[in-house]
């Protein structure tokens, strides 16, 4: 009885910690075997390094890896602020007043459906492609998820919430800063976490369309001089990234909120 | 007893909802006096009628018939002298239990060295000195209560309105509660209403017990309680006096 | 207080909040036309460019003409709208089936879990839009791979809301159906499923639009036709009245999936009552 339990926990511990080994192998494997038997559709792992230390010391566009990466950082960064600044109030706005819910929720009502990529033709028609289109662009790909999420957040407080406010004497103003915002803030702060993922898709989408410098713009030319190497690489920075930045607002969130878990 | 000052009286006071299937009435013609100093108690059995009336007389909420009268004059909307403890307890998740209790005092622009003080005080006397900087969740229920019941405190109210404040707590806790609350009215007056569902709870706080009945409430029945503090709640005076306020009571289940 | 006046009461009630709610609507009614009002006016009166931003007026005229107008891109606009469609509810369905499940048997069983978790995590950092050279290179600019493109998109919420709304599985009826001696499977089938399904479609939400908004990044990028092959084409022979014109159907469209979808959410879970 006793051995059987060992037997049926070592074959446990073989599956538990074996089966993410062998998944990740598996794709290692898989790609070094398609990309050996189709070298025109996939660069293999080694050259894909290689491409990657070539950035380097070859810049593209006047520029190494790190400085696109920054250009596409920036972008996002700049844009984030604004809209964090414009959608938060605007939210908070639509979510606490009734009447401005009516005459600004509908406009935003039908202008939310329009994907942020699909602004971008517009967008360069008006301001061409230099830096402000695109961060205008990243704007509107972060400003709705933050007005969806720090409305709803806004009239999801509990009505008791309010009642408490005003028993102990507090007037409009001195309840939306004190009780209605905080109780909103983790559902703002998931706004913050989606416009921030949203921003980074924007900003790619918007620097494959048309630019000089970022990330996109290194997937574009890869694609286009067919050096998929190239596209790997940006790709790959791409996720890690994308990865990072997720990880950092999470960290950020239990600062922020440390009563919320 | 004595005849004391009256510190608020209701007159018929009615409260009728209205939806779109019709309307539906949880209290009426209630009418009651509440004296200074005194611990009264709202005893209901039923499910509607004690919060839509203690929002009323907080002024939460308007009634649609009748009249609150406070020190003598007529009353509308949110009373300042007026205090509450909430049944869902309605602490503020993101605020530690100091920023709790000093909520009323932030919001009259206290000085935060002032309303620091003042809320340690209350914290102090609800007996939860050194948990000044916990967030409520990392408080157990009782806990919890008490930093609401240092919150209405903290407020300086003239009147102090406690809606089931007990009512999710498990029995030890309960009675714990009831104790540790006589001894903070004794020590800091304050007229109090006090609502709950609990006989037993009723009898062993109150100067007086108002007995509504179950849907719409009215009052039924008043009883004035001469027992002395703290009461015995296995004596027979004690016994019988729940006897009979349970046998007058609506049953709702 | 009488009844008859009750009854009185209530009517007024009644009145007061038609009153009300049509002071509402008239105001959102309001806040549309104040903004196309605008609009219209600065292009009449030359305040913008009218290259650069056509009247409301003006863009009418181009959607009704698109109607059965081929030019400037090649397509009636009615055909550009299927082509669309067709591609981001192949993509999106095809991410449904398989993410769904995939995400159920990760949330349910551990080893699934250990198995497929690394995979799904290598992938998911990736923006949809990135894979779109890939695709293109591997497949060309056809329906498949934008398709395939539109699935990348799809399948992550799909596959982490599922996961995640069987592992909230309550504990308690987990273990009341394994007191009554019922199996895993069964279990699985009927008690963990039912119970994730409201995470299940809030996650079909995102999916969906996921799927429009990358739908038009892929046809600008790689088609010869549909909404987004149209505007990108509208800016290339600057007409900005067709690139509105296609903006305006995408966010149509897109506003009545996403009606179409909360519908069918009611539906399935009509047991599910709040409050």
């Amino acid at each position: 009885m006793d051995q059987k339990t060992t037997k049926q926990k070592n074959i446990h511990n073989v599956l538990y910690w074996g089966l993410p080994v062998l998944a990740v192998a598996l794709i290692v494997v898989g790609w070094i075997a398609f990309s050996g038997a189709h070298p025109e559709l996939m660069p293999s792992p080694l050259q894909v390094w290689q491409r990657f230390l070539k950035t380097f010391t070859k810049p593209i566009a006047k520029t190494t890896l790190l400085g696109h990466a920054w250009a596409s950082l920036r972008r996002v960064l700049l844009a984030l602020l604004v809209s964090w600044a414009f959608g938060i109030s605007f939210g908070i706005l639509i979510g606490w007043n009734k009447k401005a819910r009516a005459f600004f929720g509908s406009i935003f009502e039908v202008i939310r459906p329009i994907p942020p990529i699909a602004w971008i033709p517009i967008i360069i028609m008006w301001f061409g492609i230099g830096e402000f289109p695109k961060i205008l662009l990243v704007f509107i790909g972060t400003f709705v998820p933050l007005v969806i999420n720090t409305s709803t957040g806004i009239e999801m407080v509990d009505r008791i919430n309010i009642h408490v406010g005003r028993i102990f004497g507090g007037n409009d103003g001195q309840i939306l800063k004190d009780i209605v915002i905080p109780t909103a803030l983790p559902s703002i702060f998931a706004g913050i976490r989606t416009s921030v993922s949203s921003g980074w898709t924007t900003v790619l989408a918007a620097e494959m369309l048309g630019a000089n410098a970022g990330l996109g713009s290194l997937v574009t030319r890869g694609w286009q001089g067919s050096d998929l190497s190239l596209v790997m690489v940006a790709v790959i920075t791409i996720a890690i990234i994308g990865a990072l930045l997720s990880t950092i607002l999470q960290k950020l969130e239990k600062v922020v909120c440390p009563w919320n878990d | 007893m004595e005849r004391l000052e009256k510190r608020m009286e209701v007159k018929d006071l009615t409260k009728t909802f209205f939806n779109k299937k019709g309307y539906f009435t949880a209290i009426e013609d209630v009418s009651l006096d509440v004296y200074d100093g005194e611990f009264l108690v709202i005893l209901g059995p039923g499910r509607c009628g004690k919060t839509v009336l203690l929002n009323i007389l907080s002024g939460l909420d308007e009634q649609t018939g009748g009249t609150v009268i406070y020190n003598g004059k007529e009353w509308k909307g949110i009373n300042p002298e007026i205090g509450m403890v909430f049944q869902k307890l309605a602490l503020m998740p993101f605020k530690t239990v100091i920023e709790n209790v000093e909520l009323a005092l932030k919001f009259r622009s206290m000085e935060k060295q002032k309303r620091r003080e003042i809320s340690r005080y209350y914290i102090d006397l609800v007996g939860l000195k050194g948990f000044e900087d916990y967030y409520p969740k990392q408080l157990s229920g009782g806990m919890q209560q008490r930093v609401g019941i240092a919150r209405a405190y903290a407020a300086d109210p003239k009147l102090l309105i406690m809606d089931e404040p007990f009512g999710k707590l498990d029995a030890q806790t309960r009675y714990q509660m009831q104790e540790d609350l006589l001894k903070i009215w004794e020590k800091e007056k304050r007229t109090i209403i006090f609502v709950t569902n609990n006989i037993e709870e009723a009898c062993y706080l109150g100067d007086r017990i108002i007995l509504l009945s179950d849907c719409p409430a009215k009052v039924k029945a008043v009883y004035p309680i001469e027992m002395p503090r703290p009461r015995d709640m296995v004596s027979k005076e004690f016994l019988d006096l729940r006897t009979v306020i349970s046998d007058n009571t609506d049953l709702s289940i | 207080m009488e009844k008859q006046d009750l009854g009185a009461q209530l009517i007024a009630w009644r009145q007061e909040q038609k009153k009300e709610s049509i002071r509402y609507v008239l105001l959102s009614i309001a806040g549309i036309c104040s903004v196309l009002a605008i609009w219209q006016a600065a292009a009449m009166l030359g305040l913008v460019d009218a290259k650069l931003l056509p009247a409301p007026t003006k863009i009418l005229e181009t959607l009704i003409f698109k109607l059965g107008n081929k030019a400037p891109d090649g397509n009636v606009l009615g055909m550009n709208i299927m082509a669309s469609l067709r591609v981001a509810l192949s993509g999106f369905l095809t991410a449904i089936v398989i993410g769904v499940p995939l995400g159920l048997l990760m949330g349910w069983w551990t080893y699934a879990d250990r198995f497929i978790r690394p995979i799904f995590e290598l992938v998911r950092p990736v923006p949809p839009i990135a894979w779109i050279p890939l695709v293109v290179v591997w497949m060309g600019v056809g329906l498949k791979a934008k398709a395939l493109i539109i699935f990348f998109t799809a399948f992550v919420p799909c596959v982490i809301n599922s996961y995640t709304g069987i592992k909230l599985t309550s504990r308690t009826l987990i273990d009341v159906s394994r007191t009554f001696g019922a199996p895993n499977h069964e279990i699985f089938w009927k008690v963990g499923v039912p119970s994730s399904l409201p995470m299940v479609f809030a996650g079909i939400r995102v999916a969906l639009g996921n799927s429009w908004s990358t739908l038009v990044a892929a046809e600008m990028l790689a088609a010869s036709a549909g909404l987004g092959y149209m505007i990108q084409i509208g800016r290339t022979v600057a007409r900005p009245d067709i690139v509105i014109v296609g903006m305006v159907v995408i966010g149509g469209i897109g506003a009545v999936l996403s009606l179409i979808l909360s519908r069918a959410e009611r539906y399935f879970l009509r047991w599910k009552v709040d409050r």
